[in-house]
């Protein structure tokens, strides 16, 4: 594994996403999850979602997760759409360890896993906030049930009495170096079973890979959405637009709460990723969707990603 | 079935009791999750189930009650007490069924229905009509307008809603014909949007919204759940209900009920063991070949896996369809319903009975529906009864030791409520314009169907006599305004464009679509229609096609067909529907009137020859006698066309239907200009007030009537083209939809 990053950082996030239709549209109703939440090691000072053209109506509400999520509805005709996220946030969260996280069995956590889902009842008294969570991140969901493949593929990696922390960490590496990143290799509907039999994917496919082996071994996992920082090659500038959404699985661990960890990258999650939110898988946090009332058929769609780094004064100006 | 007082009391306390229990579960699992997080109940039966929605987190109905209607199947036990078999909160059907049986049972046995004291149903319908009002947001008003979501007329239970929302009086609506704007919900009428305030929806909370919910559904508004969330608008029953339907909920209903209430559950559940919980578990795999086994989700199938038919093999997938997944699955002790006499073929049988009941929030508790709606089983040894599997509907009669009295009056003290004007969707619109015209093409067809079989009732075996040559031009003529075929197959086929058969169906189609804007007086009259025409189907299945049609099949047809147009002129408020089914009929009866004229009089014949075609003309448009009155025995084509074209008075001339044209269409309002329809209908008033029927009906050197030709040929163009500007100007489609998801897949 890469070794984490542990300074803090401010960021300065914007989100762009351009939709060009062939026909006019006459109606736009979007659902985004592109404002930060605050949560435990990620402050948001400051967000806006905004449109153009401009929504007669926007409006934001937490939702099942506690994710910030947003509604907008665009009533004036238009053939291109404009859906801007904004905002300023300061990273500093305790970075995982596998020595720090606590030494136990996977299979007792299965076991307390099992344990909250099928009786709600938990054996420690502070698990009572996580039952819910627990057990929706333990129970199959639509992108990522459970697979006879998931299981073939966990097995000899989930070893009998082996720490939890550890099972983690192996998890992690075994994904990293048996699955092929390829971008544009897999769409939103390539399914979860043609991705462990081609072992090629996106992040996407690499979080909900871990994650179905989890589930299947019997812990509870979700999905989380967001960014990751990127640096261009030694002595180029950044250039705009260049970063990306990016996803990530977190496990969950009894007295450890949700361990964050990126197999895409190899890496448990540090101080140079941002957390837009979490659910169950993709679908629960998809950045942004959406229904067009148009004649025309399909559109595209341009997106483009700046998460930089700021100091504090730029940070200050960012929270006007 | 009747029950009897005391045994009713007992299960409509039960069933309150319940509404009340389901309702306080449904507003904590969307809530605060006290009872997932408390140990009573195990949380992966809730949040595993597909009926609970994320999405609908939050949501919340003003007033008392979250759980808007819930509706039970019960079944009485062989020791005569009553269990619940299953919960339906997601939409529940039956209601319009249970009125219509009562209905029909009201008026078959009207005797006996007069003597027996007889709980009514009427007053759950008022009192829901209550529940809906006191749903609204508050934002609303005291006049909340108030909306019936259906999933369209194809769905399976289309009678049943549109029969509610009749009774109800609320307008029946689609997806299509809502849009969310500005924080509210809108129906698009046909010049303008109307909010409404209260949804009663029909289709499963899912399919409601493709941008919070399915993507994929054709059959909700984008908007409605956040509109919801917002309280802009109240959509009944609320969003993820659904999750109540749970069959492993019955497990826990006891416990839930001593917790939250600190009461016994009154009516009790059929015996039901959750396989998420090991003990459980292994008591249903011990014992799968004696149990039902369900899925916790409704499933699409439907069905219910009865342990016993199942071979070795089959139970060992079951087996292993239940270890995989524990905590979707439940076994239950299977119920014998006890039976009801029913009506078979070889006189009364025993069969198995399910009721369904209903029950109502209401500020102060749940009312119950006084009386159900039954299902039987079809068959005398099927021991259980599926929900949805061909059963026999009952009427359930609630005997009441006391005289009927009206306790909820429908007629209220106080300042008259504002009246709610009722206006229509484009959709219903356009179903409203069809239907005129599809009745008046059916009617009009049969008309000239008949002339032309009298014709061939006198000459079909008198070839190159004058009769045979006038019955030549006829049946020429009605291939020529209808379509080509054997004179039965005209009537029969609905595959072809132009018979009867196919006007008709078409016709069904479309009312079928606008069921709550027509009387139900409509429907006896439509299935007489049916009948008539499945008679004479077989007939000619029988004899061929070469036959006629049969006289008496023509006289029903156009008796009920009549008996329709008498509803729509004496029994419906004249309202925009209205008007647009009339102006339907105007335009089909001046088309159909040019083209048969086009078809017989453009030529001139011998005087003989024309004398019959003329007559068969008359006959075909209703006009004989007047002719006959008016010219005695010295016909001309010239009086003709003054009687069909020019005379104002006639209501089966042209003329009449272009001023009544004019006159509807002032009534209708429209999305767009309206100058070019006035336009055309004008143009074709003046050419015929212009008219010199003497210049249009001489005949030149060939026999050619060339100035009628031209006439009836612009005129023909201009109908058409008056109907293209109708559709244009009012019946406005809202525009398609398609989801996109962000693509943001693939970094």
């Amino acid at each position: 594994m890469t070794q984490p990053q542990a300074r803090a950082r401010h960021y300065h996030l914007v989100h762009r996403t351009t939709y060009t239709y062939p026909e006019p549209v006459t109606q736009s109703y979007g659902r985004a999850l592109l404002l930060p939440r605050t949560v435990g090691g990620q402050t948001c000072h400051w967000s806006e979602l905004r449109t153009d053209p401009v929504a007669s109506e926007i409006a934001e509400h937490r939702d099942f997760n506690g994710n910030r999520s947003s509604y907008f509805a665009v009533t004036d005709h238009h053939s291109v759409l404009e859906v801007v996220a904004e905002s300023a946030l300061t990273v500093n969260r305790r970075i995982p360890h596998v020595d720090r996280i606590p030494p136990v069995p996977w299979e007792q956590v299965a076991a307390t896993t099992r344990a909250l889902r099928s009786t709600g009842d938990s054996l420690h008294s502070d698990h009572a906030a996580a039952v819910v969570a627990v057990t929706d991140g333990a129970l199959p969901s639509q992108l990522v049930g459970l697979h006879d493949a998931a299981r073939a593929y966990a097995d000899p990696i989930f070893r009998p009495g082996r720490p939890i922390g550890h099972v983690i960490r192996d998890l992690t590496e075994s994904i990293y170096s048996d699955f092929t990143y390829r971008s544009g290799s897999t769409t939103v509907k390539t399914g979860l079973e043609e991705v462990f039999e081609r072992r090629v994917g996106v992040c996407q496919d690499f979080a909900h890979v871990l994650i179905a082996c989890a589930r299947t071994m019997g812990l509870a996992a979700r999905y989380v959405s967001g960014y990751i920082e990127t640096h261009p090659p030694a002595g180029e500038p950044k250039l705009r637009g260049v970063d990306a959404s990016h996803a990530w699985a977190s496990v969950w661990v009894p007295h450890g709460g949700w361990v964050q960890t990126d197999p895409t990258n190899d890496q448990f999650v540090d101080n140079r990723y941002v957390l837009l939110g979490w659910g169950r898988d993709y679908r629960d946090v998809s950045p942004l969707r959406g229904i067009v009332f148009t004649e025309g058929s399909g559109s595209s769609l341009k997106v483009g990603v700046d998460l930089m780094e700021v100091d504090a004064e730029a940070l200050a100006d960012l929270r006007g | 079935m009747l029950l009897d007082e005391t045994e009713w009391r007992t299960l409509e306390a039960g069933l309150a009791q319940r509404s009340e229990l389901l309702d306080e579960i449904l507003t904590d699992v969307y809530g605060p999750r006290r009872l997932l997080t408390s140990g009573t109940l195990p949380p992966e039966v809730i949040l595993g189930h597909p009926g609970f929605l994320r999405a609908a987190d939050g949501v919340t109905l003003p007033g008392a009650h979250q759980l808007f209607l819930a509706a039970a199947d019960v079944a009485r036990n062989a020791d005569g007490s009553w269990q619940v078999i299953a919960d339906r909160t997601q939409a529940p059907s039956g209601m319009g069924y249970a009125m219509e049986d009562r209905r029909v049972l009201a008026e078959v046995l009207a005797g006996l229905y007069r003597k027996a004291r007889i709980h009514r149903i009427g007053p759950f319908f008022h009192a829901m009509r209550l529940a809906l009002v006191d749903a609204a947001p508050p934002s609303a008003g005291d006049s909340p307008r108030i909306a019936l979501l259906t999933p369209g007329p194809h769905s399976e239970t289309a009678f049943d809603q549109a029969y509610l929302s009749a009774m109800l009086g609320f307008p029946l609506v689609e997806g299509g014909d809502l849009v969310v704007d500005s924080g509210r919900l809108w129906m698009r009428s046909m010049d303008k949007l109307e909010p409404v305030d209260v949804l009663l929806r029909r289709v499963d909370a899912e399919y409601c919204d493709p941008l919070d919910l399915r993507g994929d559904s054709q059959l909700g508004v984008p908007g409605l759940l956040h509109t919801a969330r917002q309280g802009g608008v109240s959509v009944v029953n609320t969003f993820g209900s659904g999750v109540l339907e749970n069959s492993a909920l019955l497990t826990f209903l006891p416990r839930i009920c001593r917790e939250l209430r600190g009461q016994e559950l009154i009516l009790s559940s059929a015996v039901t063991y959750w396989c998420g919980e090991r003990s459980m578990c292994s008591h249903v795999m011990a014992n799968l070949e004696r149990l039902v086994i369900k899925p916790t989700a409704r499933s699409r199938s439907g069905r219910s896996i009865l342990g016993w038919t199942l071979t070795a093999t089959e139970r060992a997938d079951l087996a292993a369809r239940i270890s995989a997944e524990p905590h979707a699955w439940v076994g239950q002790e299977p119920i014998e319903a006890s039976t009801a006499p029913t009506v078979a073929r070889t006189g009364l049988e025993a069969r198995a009975t399910v009721l369904r009941t209903y029950a109502v929030a209401r500020p102060d508790g749940y009312q119950v529906m006084s009386g159900a709606l039954a299902r039987s089983a079809t068959q005398s040894d099927a021991g259980l009864v599926s929900s949805s599997a061909n059963a026999v509907a009952k009427d359930v009669w609630v005997l009441s030791s006391e005289p009927y009295a009206l306790l909820d009056p429908w007629v209220q003290e106080g300042p008259a409520p504002t009246s709610i004007t009722a206006s229509i969707s484009p959709r219903v619109a356009e179903d409203m314009y069809w239907f005129g015209r599809y009745a008046e093409r059916a009617e009009a067809t049969i008309r000239l169907l008949r002339a032309v079989g009298d014709r061939w009732d006198d000459f079909h075996s008198s070839g190159g006599t004058t009769g045979g040559q006038a019955l030549d031009v006829v049946k020429a003529a009605l291939a020529d305004v209808t379509a080509p075929g054997a004179l039965a197959d005209l009537l029969c086929d609905t595959s072809r464009t132009g018979t009867v058969a196919f006007a008709i169906q078409r016709m069904i189609g479309v009312a079928t679509a606008v069921r709550d804007q027509l009387s139900s007086d409509t429907w006896p009259s439509i299935s007489a229609i049916e009948r008539a025409l499945g008679r004479e189907r077989a007939l000619h299945a029988r004899s061929g096609s070469e036959a006629v049609p049969d006289r008496q099949t023509l006289a029903r047809l156009l008796e009920s067909l009549l008996s329709l147009q008498g509803m729509a002129a004496e029994s419906m408020v004249r309202d925009v529907g209205w008007y647009l089914m009339d102006v339907g009929h105007r335009l089909e009866r001046a088309q159909f009137l040019v083209d048969t004229l086009a078809a017989t009089l453009t030529h001139q014949r011998s005087a003989a020859i024309d004398s019959l075609v003329l007559e068969s003309v008359l006959i075909a448009n209703e006009s004989i006698i007047t002719y006959r009155r008016r010219y005695q025995a010295r016909a001309n084509v010239q009086t003709v066309i003054d009687l069909l074209l020019i005379d104002a008075r006639n209501p089966r001339s042209l003329v009449f239907q272009f001023d009544r044209l004019r006159a509807d269409l002032e009534e209708v309002p429209a999305a767009g200009r309206t100058s070019a329809r006035d336009r055309l209908i004008d143009d074709m008033r003046d050419l015929l007030s212009e008219l010199d029927t003497a210049v249009i009906a001489a005949a030149d050197d060939h026999g050619l009537r060339r100035r009628l030709v031209e006439l009836l040929d612009s005129l023909g163009w201009r109908l058409r083209e008056l109907d293209e500007e109708i559709t244009r100007v009012h019946f406005v489609h809202p525009v398609p939809s398609q989801w996109l998801d962000s693509g943001i897949w693939g970094s």
